[in-house]
């Protein structure tokens, strides 16, 4: 069987550097990772389509140029960008087309699907492959992600799929999601991971098991907090179970390490403040925003992760968090 | 002299402005159009005495004297046909859906221009929350940029405006824009499904040149108190400063016989439309008068 790999390098991977990847750092990767045999190249703000913003970060370029610069890189992978409704709009998707885009991945929050049928509905009129992907998945049942992938297949969505945005599923959880998506639904399947309690790897190789065959990962595991998927073990993993990627081992290499040298400021690791943030079911993309502004009040970080998963925060709450920090450093003092 | 009504739609938006109708001494509602015979919204209207039907914008157009005000609370698309056909009547037609057809309405900002329009927006929830304090600072101050984070409960956010999510952000962006001057605006939207309940919340983040916090809060305490005159439940929970960017807090507190306490997103959109009625109830009153 055939999985496609999804890079992300270049879209969640815009987490760990706050969205800062420049124009030569993204040609380098492109061309590099072009050559591998690679399906779907991602690119964009870490947030996607129109995200740009005080809430979660300015980007240093804007979604244009990252797609043209990216476009111009791309002789055989496929270009695909990230957009959620109430961040983007079909305005920006017209932006995308004009850009050469070839796949949109459109996201909701994993209970929320039905904001998507707007845009699902625009592309498939205007011939653009869709996607549609759940985020933060953890906080579902496997049964209502079922539901809310049938949704998105009812819009016109190709795909559909879950992420583990907070790193907090362990592989059990992770096959029983795709199983019942599976039952429900007869597109390709999706599955994103973060490595936040060192499950990414393990958990995607649960997920192509259950019946995903389009499988998200970034070089050397790039991305907010304690990344994401490592691509190149992930990739030469899947060939050893017997699944085929067709890509080049040699190649993929040289591009994660091309990333390594290029892009990457700190690799990440599973540090105490990621480990207690996938614990706690936190958008993994929080971290920044947490630490800053902990640091500023004295308050332990750990505990902010914590009172945010309480309070169920989503991805795009980032402004939840001051409002956190405020609240327990006036129950400390 | 009370005015006579009629509202389109009956969701939880048209059931809280029929409630909040009945407590009005100027407004009188005769007429709540559904679609669903069997909705619940038609069934609770039929029991308090007013007459419902299902036959959309004909209902209104059929009345033998034209409505004086209508209240649209279906969505944008729909809107667009509604404007249409009241345009030739003697009506003002209240904007709920998020269109911007008409002449875009904060009650606080604008007043009663409503007077000589057929037609009136009222943007959408994270622009009534938002406009009056930054109307306010941008009259006081050069602001570079806007950008507005509203999140609303799940429970709260009916079909029409998740098919029209768009248009939710693109008519808060140009009313913002509008309202202040400043080119570089954002609007956002969150959805939480968060159990229980997130009171709805609304974030603005602002780059204002030779802001000092007191000026602002006290500039953002003016404009919040008057939207309270109207809309009890919005409140001010905090005023942040670092550098020239400025972060202002705000929720909403439904105060409603209808809605649950987190649905202060349709609580402060539904007090601004009938403020808006009220005000126009007043001007025909004195006009009347006069003759």
């Amino acid at each position: 069987m055939t999985i496609i790999i999804n890079d992300s390098t270049m879209r969640d991977g815009q987490h760990a550097v706050k969205h800062q990847l420049t124009v030569s750092q993204l040609r380098n990767y492109a061309t590099a990772v072009d050559k591998t045999g690679l399906s779907i190249i991602e690119v964009g703000h870490g947030n996607g389509l129109g995200a740009s913003s005080y809430q979660v970060g300015r980007a240093a370029l804007s979604d244009e140029i990252m797609m043209q610069t990216v476009r111009d890189c791309l002789q055989n992978s496929k270009m695909s960008i990230f957009m959620l409704p109430g961040w983007g709009t079909i305005s920006d998707l017209k932006k995308a087309l004009s850009c050469g885009v070839d796949i949109v991945r459109i996201g909701t929050h994993c209970t929320e699907a039905s904001v998507a049928e707007q845009h699902l509905g625009w592309l498939r009129e205007n011939n653009v492959e869709a996607h549609a992907v759940l985020m933060m998945s953890h906080m579902a049942l496997p049964n209502q992600l079922a539901k809310q992938t049938e949704l998105l297949v009812s819009y016109g969505a190709q795909a559909v799929g879950i992420l583990d945005s907070a790193g907090n599923l362990l592989p059990h959880e992770v096959a029983t999601r795709i199983a019942a998506i599976r039952s429900r639904v007869n597109v390709p399947l999706i599955f994103h991971a973060h490595n936040n309690l060192g499950m990414a790897v393990a958990n995607s190789i649960a997920a192509v098991q259950a019946g995903a065959t389009v499988i998200d990962g970034c070089a050397r595991g790039f991305g907010a907090g304690a990344g994401n998927t490592q691509l190149e073990v992930l990739i030469p993993v899947l060939e050893r179970l017997g699944f085929k990627t067709g890509i080049n081992l040699y190649n993929l290499l040289d591009a994660a390490d091309i990333a390594e040298r290029e892009l990457i400021d700190t690799i990440p690791t599973i540090d105490s403040v990621s480990i207690v943030s996938g614990l706690a079911g936190v958008f993994s993309g929080f971290k920044t925003q947490v630490l800053k502004h902990s640091i500023n009040e004295g308050i332990d970080p750990r505990d902010v992760f914590f009172e945010l998963g309480r309070r169920q925060a989503i991805a795009g709450q980032e402004d939840l968090i001051i409002e956190v920090v405020t609240e327990l450093k006036k129950s400390l003092s | 002299m009370t005015l006579s009504v009629a509202i389109i739609g009956s969701g939880v938006i048209g059931m809280d402005l029929l409630n909040k109708i009945s407590r009005s001494p100027l407004l009188n509602c005769s007429l709540l159009v559904g679609r669903n015979k069997e909705s619940i919204g038609l069934k609770v209207a039929a029991n308090l005495g007013i007459k419902t039907d299902i036959d959309g914008i004909d209902a209104i157009l059929a009345s033998p004297k034209p409505f004086d005000v209508v209240f649209d609370a279906t969505n944008a698309p729909s809107h667009a046909k509604h404007c249409e056909l009241l345009r030739p009547l003697d009506t003002l037609l209240i904007d709920l859906t998020p269109s911007h057809l008409g002449k875009m309405i904060v009650p606080t900002v604008t007043g009663s221009d409503v007077i000589n329009e057929r037609n009136v927006s009222l943007i959408s929830c994270g622009g009534q929350a938002s406009i009056p304090i930054l109307h306010a600072l941008s009259r006081n101050f050069q602001i570079n940029d806007i950008e507005v984070v509203s999140t609303v409960a799940s429970k709260s956010v009916g079909r029409a405006t998740r098919i029209n999510i768009d248009e939710y952000v693109e008519t808060t962006q140009l009313a913002l824009r509008y309202f202040t001057g400043v080119e570089n605006i954002k609007a956002i939207l969150n959805i939480s499904p968060a159990d229980p309940a997130i009171i709805f919340r609304v974030t603005i983040f602002a780059s204002i040149v030779g802001a000092n916090i007191e000026q602002v809060t006290s500039i953002t305490n003016q404009a919040v108190e008057s939207v309270r005159s109207f809309s009890s439940g919005y409140s001010l929970k905090g005023v942040k400063m670092s550098e020239e960017r400025v972060s202002i807090f705000l929720d909403v507190v439904a105060n409603s016989d209808v809605l649950p306490p987190y649905a202060g997103n349709l609580d402060i959109i539904n007090s601004a439309a009938i403020l808006v009625a009220e005000q126009y109830a007043n001007y025909k009153k004195k006009k009347s008068e006069y003759k």
